[in-house]
């Protein structure tokens, strides 16, 4: 880092080299934009680092690890399988590492100057930045705040990374727990929870809700209640944590469930119960930048904050805390910045949780239509219906669900629980963002055999006349 | 209620507007009548006051954005208790909602003030979304909409249960501005020389919006080329006696705070030969067929500006002293320099002086202001050795070009306009003696 007494200047400016912060340097580099990145940690953010990417490969690890032992029956007779937690650890590095590199070599190719270090605003046009081994002061014409978002913790229970851990030490275990307790039963406590259960921990979730993934449609809770009951996994509802004692084994902790107080054994607790905005220690008082009553930064559709050439993207603003939503964000940023009428308009934000079987949803639930006074047409379509599935060797758990306004046939919303529905969602994503008529979907011809299929057919079922399940519209 | 204070329509058929800075933020309280906008049109920068009180809702655009007359500039939240209930979805819209951008027109006042309230702003209301009513269109077809400054809320769809289709948000803007966009302007006459054009084959290239001051020369300089037949006129004037006069009196003008200036002498001379000639000081009424006499005599003269090219206007030249003249170049160069001139003082012109003496250069071939008829250019005066009564003797010369409308204006009249110009600079005396 070259530094000294005097400023250095910059077109663009960015905090974070996250998803949605490396996304933002790169798209303005493209548009001629002279750009400088800020980065504290790591490139890639929590994301790529101790996110989605790590998660998503010890997910495939010990869904793979499931499938090999449930293999017999398709007749490929395996002797059992030993985990190496070092070498999957090494490996799932490694993933990380290389698409790490990837992120450098981009930014190299565009110019983008990185600098590493934490940066604090000083006013509405500088910033300092201070690392190991230099700070510096750096001024700027546009900034895009993208300082993402850190794990929430629970009042007396302070992160150890021994007994007490969050997702980031829970992708680095070096053994694995005999008894897991994760508290929080969103999309990060499901999937890690799931995982240690595939790869041999006793694992109980507690939720402080009373119901399970509230904001879901609602028939698809049921169906991963199901599979953590398969798994052996125990759910725990309406579950408020009191206290966690210290044992020699490891820890007791106690909580109250509507039966009354309870205590549970665990050798680790995974403490998941959502994130934060990264929004102080940024020097946001040194300007006229404003927070909304959830302290995210406020902003409008052009991503722009209330000081004028300030920009803010991804977990610190208002919507959910997901990369794609922090680069399509980034992205809008920075073609704003290049004077493009580029807006982050209503264009739906698709949600995917990682468990067995998947999650993925955007658009409108059904209940969320009634509730803006839509009359709702939906059709669902189950799996299991599907040659493709069998074909996998699954049983077929879950559905595709398609939401559409009765009156336009617009597709309002696209709902499926069930094998690789992270991928069969990107059909969706479009129709909802292209205000696809359910047509739309029935006249598109999907391949066979294949899992995207069940999409045409939810889509035919709107009007109940999917080909592969006999449910005709019942007369009322 | 939420009310939609749209750009207005600020006369002389001006369809756009760059937004300079807005006066105030989302949250803000605002009166009416309180300027909350300042934006960029023709060549001048203008306040605009809010129509209605209220509360600041929504500010839909940003600096340097172009928008056009009827898009919205503000949404206020006024203090007026809301309409009741929205009308049933079935009922078709009546007429006048969907007619409502047209009542963006122009206010048929032949000049009407800069400070215009929106006569549009109840129109406008009327086409706001029905609250709850989803807008159907792809990506692609809303990023047409803000390439082309239209809310696609207002964009009424054609397409299948209310669908809004590409071509549909290219009507509401043919609708929503007055001038059809197929107006020749300049940017249609130059796009398609350019189009398919692949710039960067040999080589990186940038992109500039072009917009603001430079987008509007380029349409008057183009417009001018393209209908007013061009010819040029070169002289040159001793002005070394003149000079003289001017360095003489300098000290007596900036006793009164006025730089006196050879443009003012030039400007005074220019007014001279306007009266003796009035043919350069009228204009062709092509519509019909008639020349416009004007007894007045208007003189601009272009002054180059960091924003570009502007050109404000001394009124009534011929009753003004030279000291007085030069006092007003002074005042509407530095308003013009600092956006803060009026718009009615870049018009009613009837005449143009460009000096670009002071950036050098030996001639020049200027494009007449049009409608005007003629543009004079004056260039760097230079010592040279000059034969006069026979002997070698060092003048100093200015080089002088008139470009005139041949139309209107033939080779003799300019002949005989430049002499007597170049008369009067030669010999300050003359200017006392024959000059009104």
């Amino acid at each position: 880092m070259v530094m000294g007494d005097f400023a250095q200047g910059t077109q663009v400016a960015v905090i974070g080299g996250g998803t949605g912060g490396y996304v933002a340097a790169i798209r303005a580099a493209q548009l001629g934009l002279e750009v400088t990145l800020v980065e504290r940690e790591y490139l890639g953010g929590v994301c790529l680092n101790v996110g989605c990417i790590p998660s998503k490969a010890l997910i495939h690890v010990a869904g793979l690890k499931a499938e090999i032992e449930h293999a017999d029956k398709l007749g490929l007779v395996t002797q059992g399988t030993k985990v190496d937690l070092s070498k999957v650890i090494l490996w799932k590095n490694g993933i990380v590492e290389k698409l790490r590199k990837g992120i450098e070599s981009l930014l190299l190719s565009h110019k983008v100057q990185v600098v590493t270090g934490s940066a604090r605003l000083t006013g509405e046009r500088s910033f300092d930045v201070e690392s190991a081994d230099a700070h510096g002061r750096f001024e700027f014409k546009h900034l895009i705040l993208a300082t993402g978002s850190s794990a929430a913790e629970i009042p007396g229970m302070t992160r150890d990374g021994e007994l007490i851990v969050n997702s980031t030490d829970a992708l680095d275990l070096e053994e694995l727990p005999e008894r897991l307790v994760v508290i929080g039963a969103g999309a990060v406590g499901l999937e890690l929870g799931m995982v240690y259960a595939k790869l041999g921990s006793k694992v109980t979730i507690l939720e402080g809700l009373p119901t399970l993934l509230p904001m879901l449609d609602s028939q698809i809770p049921p169906v991963i209640e199901r599979s953590l009951k398969n798994m052996d996994i125990g759910l725990v509802l309406g579950a408020k944590v009191s206290g966690v004692k210290r044992t020699s084994s490891g820890a007791e902790l106690s909580y109250t469930d509507a039966d009354g107080d309870k205590t549970l054994v665990a050798n680790r607790v995974l403490v998941a119960v959502g994130r934060r905005p990264n929004t102080s220690d940024i020097g946001l008082d040194k300007t006229g930048i404003k927070l909304d009553k959830k302290g995210f930064v406020q902003v409008n559709e052009r991503m722009e904050t209330s000081v004028r050439g300030i920009y803010a993207i991804g977990d610190i603003v208002s919507g959910p805390m997901l990369a794609h939503k922090a680069s399509y964000q980034g992205k809008v940023a920075a073609e704003v910045i290049a004077g493009q009428p580029a807006a982050f308009d209503g264009v739906e934000v698709p949600s995917v949780i990682f468990t067995d079987p998947e999650i993925a949803v955007v658009g409108l639930t059904e209940d969320e239509a009634k509730k803006q006074g839509i009359k709702v047409k939906s059709g669902v379509f189950p799996f299991k219906a599907l040659g493709r599935t069998l074909t996998l060797g699954q049983e077929g758990m879950g559905f595709s669900k398609v939401v559409s306004d009765a009156e336009t046939g617009t597709v309002l919303g696209v709902h499926i629980v069930g094998p690789s529905a992270s991928d069969i969602i990107a059909e969706g994503c479009l129709a909802v963002a292209s205000a696809s008529h359910v047509d739309d979907l029935t006249l598109t011809i999907h391949a066979h055999p294949t899992l995207p299929e069940s999409i045409e057919e939810a889509a035919e079922q709107v009007e109940h006349r999917a080909i592969h399940i006999f449910k005709p519209e019942r007369k009322s | 209620m939420r009310e939609v204070f749209r750009l207005p329509d600020v006369g002389e058929g001006i369809a756009e507007a760059e937004i300079v800075e807005y006066l105030v933020q989302v949250g803000d309280k605002v009166k009416a009548d309180q300027p909350v906008i300042r934006v960029e049109t023709d060549k001048a920068v203008v306040e605009l006051p809010a129509p209605f009180s209220g509360t600041v809702a929504e500010i839909p655009h940003k600096p340097g954005d172009t928008v056009r007359v009827g898009d919205p500039l503000i949404i206020i939240e006024t203090d007026v208790a809301a309409r009741p209930a929205a009308p049933p979805k079935e009922a078709p819209p009546p007429p006048a909602e969907r007619e409502a951008p047209e009542a963006v027109k122009p206010v048929p006042s032949a000049r009407p003030p800069e400070r215009v309230v929106p006569i549009a702003a109840k129109a406008a209301e009327a086409i706001e979304r029905e609250p709850g009513k989803r807008v159907l269109a792809t990506p692609h077809t809303r990023r047409l909409a803000r390439e082309l400054g239209i809310d696609i809320a207002t964009v009424i769809g054609s397409g299948r249960g209310g669908r809004i289709t590409d071509d549909d948000v290219r009507e509401t803007v043919g609708k929503a501005a007055p001038p059809p966009p197929k107006a020749p302007t300049a940017a249609a006459v130059v796009a398609p020389a350019t189009a398919g054009f692949d710039f960067e084959k040999y080589g990186p290239t940038r992109r500039e919006p072009f917009k603001g001051v430079h987008k509007r020369t380029a349409e008057v300089m183009a417009r001018s080329w393209s209908t007013v037949p061009h010819v040029s006129h070169f002289d040159e004037a001793d002005v070394t006696e003149l000079l003289k006069v001017v360095r003489q009196e300098r000290p007596y003008a900036e006793e009164r705070k006025v730089k006196l200036t050879f443009l003012a002498f030039l400007t005074k001379a220019a007014a001279d030969a306007l009266r003796k000639y009035p043919k350069f000081n009228c204009s062709l009424d092509e519509t019909t067929g008639e020349l416009v006499y004007k007894e007045y005599f208007n003189v601009g003269f272009a002054t180059d500006t960091e924003a570009g090219l502007m050109v404000p206007v001394v009124r009534d030249v011929d009753r003004k002293s030279i000291l007085e003249i030069a006092g007003e170049i002074q005042e509407l160069s530095r308003r013009a320099r600092d956006r803060t001139i009026d718009l009615e003082q870049m018009r009613g012109g009837t005449f143009t002086i460009t000096n670009v003496g002071a950036l050098g250069g030996t001639y020049a071939t200027p494009i007449i202001v049009h409608p005007e008829v003629a543009i004079l250019c004056s260039l760097r005066a230079k010592e040279r050795a000059v034969v006069k009564d026979g002997e070698i003797t060092v003048r100093t010369i200015m080089p002088l070009t008139i470009s005139f409308d041949h139309r209107v204006l033939d080779g003799a009249d300019a002949a005989r306009f430049m002499t007597h110009i170049v008369t009067l600079l030669q010999d300050p005396m003359r200017m006392l003696v024959e000059v009104a």
